[in-house]
């Protein structure tokens, strides 16, 4: 049996995850640690754990493994203690808004031979694993260019708070894409463009809520990426991950989260897709107990989470010069 | 009124046919390939020439519709305005802002009326796009996505594969992403490119664009030459109440049929109108000449298209964002 325990629920993709570890067979959802005691209680509550107040007290626990899904800011601080207390932690992404704290978390894991692992789900998105081996199988030639974009909602509350999120859209929707890329290609970012705005929700937010960026891989690769909370309340479903790779032998395009019906019902404001198919946070999370069972970093790694950290912070630099900059 | 086209492509049949569909007679096609000017003068009963600059001349022409390959713009321009003649251009206008500072020039000295086929303003559903973004169903329009790609016209040993003529897709296709996205939000601030342009091992571009407009939306424009098939063009608006979106690709009629290739069939969608957009584009050309009416695109509107395009050319090659 694994035991594991998660720290914060201020991200709504504790819950999933949360869902996804009482649904994996030899895995016990050993306990909730939260800084916002009533949230901590009830999804203590929702998901059949106890809840404990004290981190030190929590930490203390028999669990194996840490899941952190707090504000991003406080990522550094958790992942830190959580490594000295010897556990294994799968962190939610952005690993951390600043390069400096994401280099941090991952010298201290390395430092308590614990690993860490950056949540990003979409490795484990079949769709996402077809157009890799597909790209590295060669059977789309050499690529040479590649339009992605990750559309969404506005989350609201702390994502919109630079403080708490250290960034809006564009650090939270060019991760996911950024860490694809990655994985597909073996190739780091070598620069970045980016036009960013706070200008899709009547100027209410904190934050930037669309980057659009341009950018450039190792071996002259140009990508573009549009990362925004466009998405509006109406919108059948959450939002998007969408890649198009131009080959010298064809191109490929993929909605990753197409696999969908439409649902019209009278009982809803809006018409809504149902998706079918593999849930990724659910490869994601079994990735993680596995890494625990076989003591070694998860599939995307806290170096994944720095990596993609580069490229966010990269790109806020490039808004604030007016010019495209290195990474 | 009596037309002279020149440049009987792919461009020069269509317009050929929106010249008689519009009222007026087709009465000379020029083209260096004569057989390319005799079947389409055939067609329509006019007399086939190979010399297009020579039959500028011609005393009974009254407009000289211009289809070929961008760099020979100028010259026929600067010909029709100087024999006093209407000149409807094939965007883009120029190849270069140099070249049609140049042409607007012999325009407004011969007092001529030049109209550039800036098309994609009278396309149907780019109007109801329009029409929606500024009735403010959405609320403030924020964010816009244009997507315009196919097949490298006629294959690479068309002029098109020729970058240095063409401009590439950027010059040549995207051009109309970007005039519509000044013509609907205003005038751009700044424009950053990247642009493929790709000759070996095969030709093909693929260009990307973020533009800053004055009023702050961003617009992200994807034009493609790098396909092997198809076409297909997206708009995506979006507002602080909402989002518009279009997909061509979700076309009112599909057909396939049935090939002995052994690539297969290719899905053809279609929309059909009962006006096409080219007709609209050349009656509103000939409502100018008739009646004094501006049409929807001025000649500084299309030259305005081709500085936009440059900007994004010169973008990709620096690397850096330029700006207006």
């Amino acid at each position: 049996m694994v035991n594991i325990g998660i720290m914060s629920f201020a991200h709504m993709h504790a819950y999933s995850y949360a869902a996804c570890f009482n649904a994996l067979p030899g895995v016990k959802l050993a306990g909730i640690w939260d800084d916002d005691k009533k949230r901590g209680q009830a999804a203590a509550k929702q998901f059949n754990t106890t809840y404990t107040g004290n981190l030190t007290q929590f930490l203390s626990g028999k669990m194996e493994g840490v899941c952190i899904c707090s504000e991003n800011v406080k990522h550094r601080s958790m992942v830190e203690e959580a490594a000295a207390a010897g556990k294994w932690i799968l962190c939610e992404k952005p690993l951390s808004p600043s390069l400096e704290d994401a280099k941090a978390m991952v010298k201290a894991c390395k430092q308590a031979k614990v690993g860490l692992g950056a949540a990003f789900p979409c490795r484990f998105a079949p769709t996402l694993m077809a157009v890799r081996d597909r790209i590295r199988a060669g059977e789309f030639g050499e690529i040479y260019a590649a339009s992605c974009t990750n559309h969404g909602q506005s989350p609201g509350g702390w994502f919109a708070d630079d403080v708490l999120a250290g960034g809006g859209a564009t650090m939270d929707h060019t991760v996911h894409v950024v860490d694809l890329m990655r994985w597909i290609f073996d190739r780091e970012f070598t620069k970045v463009h980016c036009e960013s705005g706070n200008q899709l929700h009547k100027k209410t937010l904190k934050t930037d809520d669309l980057g659009s960026l341009n950018l450039e891989m190792e071996g002259g690769m140009q990508v573009s990426h549009l990362a925004s909370w466009s998405r509006p309340k109406s919108y059948p479903t959450w939002g998007d991950v969408t890649m198009e790779f131009i080959g010298s032998k064809g191109v490929l395009y993929v909605d990753a989260f197409g696999q969908k019906v439409n649902v019209y019902s009278d009982r809803a404001a809006r018409s809504e897709w149902a998706s079918y198919g593999d849930n990724p946070d659910l490869g994601l999370v079994h990735d993680f107990i596995e890494s625990i069972r076989e003591r070694r970093s998860p599939c995307a790694s806290g170096e994944d989470g720095v990596a993609a950290t580069a490229v966010t912070v990269a790109a806020y630099k490039s808004i604030k010069a007016g010019k495209a900059v290195r990474i | 009124m009596n037309v002279l086209l020149i440049g009987c492509g792919g461009m020069g049949r269509m317009h050929a046919e929106m010249i008689s569909r519009s009222g007026l007679t087709l009465a000379v096609c020029a083209d260096e390939a004569r057989p390319a000017a005799v079947a389409l003068a055939q067609k329509y009963g006019a007399k086939a020439v190979t010399d297009g600059l020579k039959a500028i001349e011609n005393k009974n022409i009254d407009i000289v519709a211009i289809a070929t390959p961008t760099p020979e713009h100028l010259p026929l321009i600067k010909a029709a305005a100087r024999a006093g003649k209407h000149i409807f251009c094939e965007k883009p206008f120029c190849r270069t802002v140099k070249e049609c500072e140049a042409a607007l020039a012999a325009v407004d000295k011969a007092g001529v009326k030049l109209f550039v086929g800036h098309v994609v303003r009278y396309f149907h559903e780019f109007e109801t796009l329009r029409e929606q973004a500024k009735s403010g169903r959405i609320g403030e329009v924020g964010f816009v996505k244009l997507y315009r790609g196919g097949l490298l016209p006629n294959g690479p040993k068309s002029w098109f594969a020729d970058y240095k003529k063409s401009g590439g897709v950027t010059m040549d296709c995207m051009i109309h992403d970007l005039d519509w996205l000044r013509y609907t939000f205003g005038e751009p601030k700044r424009i950053f490119c990247q642009a493929l342009m790709k000759s070996k091992p095969v030709f093909m571009d693929y260009s990307q664009v973020t533009m800053r407009m004055k009023n702050g939306i961003i617009a992200t424009v994807i034009g493609s030459w790098a396909h092997p098939a198809g076409f297909r063009v997206k708009a995506e608006l979006c507002g602080s109440e909402g989002l518009i979106a279009y997909d061509s690709a979700e076309a009112p009629l599909t057909s396939m049929l049935r090939s002995e290739s052994a690539t297969g069939s290719m899905i053809v969608p279609s929309s059909p109108v009962s006006e096409s957009p080219y007709l609209r584009e050349w009656l509103d050309f000939v409502q100018w000449i008739d009646t004094g009416k501006c049409p929807r695109v001025s000649p500084a509107d299309a030259l305005k298209a081709v500085a936009m395009a440059e900007a994004a050319l010169t973008s990709a090659r620096t690397g850096q964002p330029v700006a207006f």
